[in-house]
């Protein structure tokens, strides 16, 4: 079995169990947890528009936040945005999904997603960059965020590689790459990735909390 | 320490401008004499004992982006990074992590998150009470939606609980168990006050009228500093030609067993206020110009009580907004340009944000909003119980000249609000900076506008 | 054959002129990426030199390798292959059978012990002592090992004797190697594909009797000069690929402007050969040209990398099931975690209470 062979059979399976495994623990374990009824008289007796609205209205800055959140913002944008280009707008990283899915679309042209991928991983560079240098990043910075950011990052230059052909044969470095991608999938749910998840759930909650109590959101 | 000999040390000073005990220099306090590993083991074990599925998800899904700093006004005024609010819960993080996230055997067995230090609590008991008035603006920043003002009130449960509160908010809610009240307004206290009062003011003020449709309930601030708000209270109520009493045994809307943290008290003292009402009969329990009280019984309060609240619960303005949109409320134009001040707790977390403003609407005010207004509006700086700790004076002042800058800007004549909290930290942010504008009471200002009968 | 017999004598014997010689020539040195020059050294020392005395041994293969060999198009490459060398001993081609033809091997072994150049198509069965594969009673590894004592190197021709091909696929159940299992002391080239491209088996063979030496090999004992680009490098649809346009069946719209066929299991980014510069059948097309995406059948385990029409990038097995049970096992576990912290809050409460 070569190293492709590997990254492509056991090195996948054994990282999509332990990414569904590890996915389905962390949200039964958080969503399964004691809810307090609540009694108060609600100021609007239905509170999952407001769900549905925090989801939506919390993806920018409300007005007043903006001049001080506007830099960080935009790179996070940035680096998400790449990263969405290049993981769904490309032909194989489709191909990848349809044969786990089922699901198929169109693919954009790969200078879109080589302009993308180069965009993403200087936005990622800027974004650690950030966090160590920026006070409060940094204070709250742990293991987490700065092992989450280079399994983030790892697949992104990996695939750059593999697409330019840079460092090694293509076949060593599409395993390299898939087994970037393994590594992604196997600390995706313990770390802070999972916020892919926990963001509409947590923003839904307090969305609908707050719709209660008329609170703003 | 007896409550005699916490008094003799830190006296309550009852004639100052400002109600707290002194004791400026930096200091953490401890209550009782728990040894340190039992008080850490106890702050922990009681964080975690409320965690529910909200907080977890809340613990759960910050990404460290900082953003909530922004939001802050006490890491704004002083961009010191310990004052970013989630940081404020970082030791109760690890605790969450330990003791209930989904992972937390693990996280045992590997001991991957270390146990918390009382030294590291100690070091988070200016972060969770002198640097956070719970005023929720960070909440409305987080891209992730995390309620962080509710999470650091769940911290406060814990600290209450391994002894670790700010001594001024302790002895305040320590009072307020014993007495009725924080500030010394004893149930005696209050009725003599209402009776000099009605007296001086020669306003009908009723006290434990056995039945009533209304009953009308103060803040502790208001009795022993701002009385004339028991006046406004009653003149308007007369107005309205209401049959309404305020109660002895309920009067006390302030709950500092919230503020500090103590489960158990803040139950007593919701308790108190919603067994008069019950016990008058009334339809409608009108909560004074007080942040936190909204908080504690509009949305606390039937969840304390265990089953819904047999009552209407408004707040003063709110109260006042339906009166006068209902045109039963009368008043004479005021005639002046004024800019309202938004208290965190009823406003932007209570959802009171349109209330003041009908009023002011009514009144004929030109009203000029602040740059950051309603649900963003920042936070005067002293609610929280920030405003009775002392040794967190430097930092309010800091905080509070963002609330200057905001009202100067507008240019307006006069300076609103509806929190007797904020009312209070106003005067005393006026007294130090000796700044020209004075904090007025929504309440009263409409009272001395009533239109005669 | 014992005679000194060189490729010049051969060529007037046989009336083949000297230009087409030279052309031949100049043709295998280009191919090798030689410099022009290369041609006559290469035309000087074919023609001097005795012709090189090769023994061809066929293991557990098909004869497909011999067949490319000899069925190439160009009539005078093999022609010319045959002329420059001294084919002692190959059992499809040979017309002696039997004793006659053992003796042959024998004969030529102890002729030009140490000298002569040993080519290997065929994968070498190990299970069961050999059985599967004998020829004149001789297992293959006998075969092998003692006809690789005298020889000055081996050429292995083909995925079989180069990796093990198709009788190494799953499950294996003739135990078969590849030459570079069993021989550890020779020089072994490797001239992979099923089978491999003429040219390039005939490049080979002109550059080790030119030079006395086999040429620059990669890692996997390949001639560099061949295998040092993937298919997908050179093929003339790769512009296709680099702008994401791609066929997604055989007879799509894609298809027919000649998209790329990544998306339908072309392996050309994994393999190493010549195909898309050389060409087959001399020089006319080549699988991909025709419509079909690579097999890979050049790389080691070709038979075994799944399907050949599952694109490169994705998983091999079928996940499916795994994915199933790994989420119920999630969600069993995650159960239990919440109910053991929930019972942890409630303890807490309780201790609180007393």
């Amino acid at each position: 079995m070569d190293l492709l062979q590997f990254a492509r059979g056991p090195a996948l399976t054994w990282a999509f169990a332990i990414f569904v495994f590890g996915m389905s623990w962390r949200l039964l374990g958080i969503l399964l947890l004691k809810r307090r009824p609540d009694y108060s008289e609600p100021r609007h007796a239905t509170s999952w528009p407001g769900a549905i609205k925090l989801i939506i209205t919390r993806s920018w800055p409300r007005r007043e936040f903006r001049p001080r959140t506007v830099f960080g913002l935009s790179v996070g944008y940035i680096f998400h945005f790449g990263l969405v280009i290049v993981v769904f707008g490309f032909a194989p990283h489709i191909m990848f999904f349809r044969s786990l899915t089922g699901l198929d679309w169109p693919n954009l042209p790969n200078a879109v997603i080589y302009i993308s991928g180069a965009i993403t991983i200087a936005a990622l560079i800027i974004v650690l960059g950030r966090r160590l240098t920026n006070p409060v990043m940094r204070l709250l910075s742990n293991f987490d965020d700065y092992f989450s950011w280079f399994v983030t990052i790892t697949p992104v230059v990996t695939g750059m590689l593999a697409v330019a052909h840079l460092g090694a044969r293509y076949e060593t470095l599409l395993a390299v790459h898939i087994l970037s991608i393994a590594l992604l999938l196997v600390w995706f749910p313990f770390g802070k990735l999972m916020h892919s998840a926990l963001i509409f759930i947590s923003r839904g909650t307090t969305g609908a909390l707050f719709e209660r109590k008329g609170a703003s959101i | 320490m007896s409550t005699a000999d916490i008094d003799s040390k830190h006296p309550l000073e009852l004639d100052q401008p400002r109600f707290s005990v002194k004791n400026p220099e930096q200091r953490y306090d401890k209550q009782g004499d728990m040894p340190d590993a039992q008080r850490v083991e106890t702050a922990m074990r009681h964080f975690v004992k409320d965690f529910g599925a909200v907080a977890a998800t809340y613990m759960e899904s910050c990404i460290h982006c900082g953003m909530c700093a922004e939001a802050c006004h006490f890491y704004v005024a002083t961009e010191d990074p310990k004052y970013t609010p989630i940081w404020k819960l970082e030791p109760f993080k690890q605790a969450y992590k330990r003791e209930a996230g989904p992972f937390a055997a693990i996280y045992r067995a590997l001991n991957l998150k270390k146990k918390v230090t009382v030294e590291q609590l100690e070091e988070w008991q200016e972060l969770i009470y002198d640097s956070c008035t719970m005023c929720g603006r960070c909440t409305l920043i987080c891209p992730m939606g995390i309620d962080i003002a509710s999470l650091v009130g769940l911290a406060r449960h814990g600290m209450n609980k391994a002894g670790l509160v700010p001594h001024e908010l302790w002895a305040v809610a320590e009072r307020a168990e014993r007495e009725g009240s924080p500030l010394g307004a004893t149930p005696k206290v209050f009725k003599d006050r209402c009776e000099w009062l009605a007296d001086d003011n020669e306003v009908e003020i009723f006290v434990d009228k056995p039945q009533a449709d209304v009953i009308a309930a103060m803040s502790s601030i208001e009795i022993m500093k701002y009385p004339d708000s028991i006046v406004a209270t009653a003149k308007i109520l007369n107005h309205l030609g209401l049959n309404w009493t305020f109660r002895t045994d309920g009067y006390e809307a302030t709950n500092f067993g919230m503020l500090s943290g103590n489960s158990e008290w803040q139950k007593e003292m919701s308790l108190k206020l919603i067994n008069a009402t019950i016990a008058a009969g009334a339809k409608l329990l009108i909560l004074p110009e007080c942040g936190h009280a909204y908080g504690a019984m509009r949305w606390q309060g039937a969840n304390v009580y265990g089953k819904p609240l047999p009552f209407r619960v408004l707040h003063i303005s709110e109260f006042l907004a339906e009166n006068t949109k209902s045109g039963a409320l009368k008043t004479k134009p005021l005639g002046k340009t004024l800019t309202f001040h938004d208290p965190c707790q009823v406003s932007r977390r209570g959802g009171a944000v349109e209330a003041p403003r009908d009023v002011l609407d009514g009144l004929g005010a030109e009203l000029i909003e602040m740059q950051d207004t309603k649900g963003v509006n920042w936070c005067c700086g002293g609610g929280g119980g920030v405003v009775t700790i002392h040794r967190a004076d430097p930092l309010r002042y800091k905080a509070f000249q963002i609330k200057m800058k905001q009202v100067d800007d507008t240019g307006a004549e006069l300076l609103v609000s509806s929190c007797s909290n904020c009312r209070q930290t106003f005067d005393d942010g006026q007294d130090h900076f000796h700044w020209d504008k004075t904090m007025l009471s929504l309440l009263e200002l409409v009272a001395d506008n009533l239109e005669d009968k | 054959m014992n005679e000194p017999d060189t490729l010049g004598a051969s060529l007037t014997r046989t009336g083949i002129s000297r230009r087409s010689f030279l052309k031949f020539c100049t043709a295998m040195a280009s191919l090798m990426a030689l410099p022009p020059s290369a041609a006559y050294a290469m035309a000087d020392a074919l023609q001097r030199t005795q012709r090189q005395s090769v023994i061809w041994l066929s293991f557990q293969e098909c004869t497909g390798c011999v067949e490319s060999l000899t069925r190439s198009f160009d009539p005078t490459l093999e022609q010319m292959i045959f002329e420059m060398i001294s084919l002692d001993y190959q059992h499809t081609l040979q017309a002696a059978s039997g004793t006659a033809a053992e003796s042959a091997r024998e004969q030529a072994m102890k002729a030009s012990y140490g000298k002569y150049l040993l080519i290997v198509d065929g994968s070498i069965p190990t299970k069961d002592g050999g059985v599967y594969s004998t020829v004149a009673g001789i297992s293959n590894y006998d075969m092998l090992v003692e006809t690789a004592k005298g020889a000055a190197a081996i050429v292995s021709v083909g995925t079989c004797s180069s990796y093990g091909g198709i009788p190494h696929a799953n499950p294996n159940p003739t135990g078969a190697v590849a030459v570079t299992d069993i021989i550890k002391d020779k020089p072994v080239m490797n001239v992979p594909g099923c089978p491999p491209i003429p040219s390039v088996i005939a490049g080979v063979l002109a550059y080790f009797v030119t030079y006395g030496k086999l040429p620059e090999l990669d890692h996997l004992n390949r001639p560099k000069v061949f295998f040092a680009d993937t298919i997908h490098d050179r093929c003339y649809r790769r512009p296709f690929y680099d702008q994401g346009k791609f066929a997604k069946t055989f007879d799509d719209e894609g298809a027919r402007n000649g998209w790329c066929l990544y998306e339908l299991g072309c392996k050309g980014p994994t393999t190493y050969n010549a195909c898309a510069t050389i060409k087959w059948n001399g020089g006319v097309s080549f699988p991909i040209e025709s419509g079909h995406g690579c097999l890979g059948c050049s790389e080691p385990n070709f038979w075994d990398k799944g399907s050949f029409y599952q694109p490169l990038p994705t998983p091999l097995a079928d996940n499916a099931p795994v994915i199933a049970a790994a989420t119920l096992g999630g969600i069993a576990v995650g159960t239990v975690a919440a109910v053991v912290s929930r019972k942890h809050q409630a303890d807490i409460g309780t201790k609180e209470g007393k």
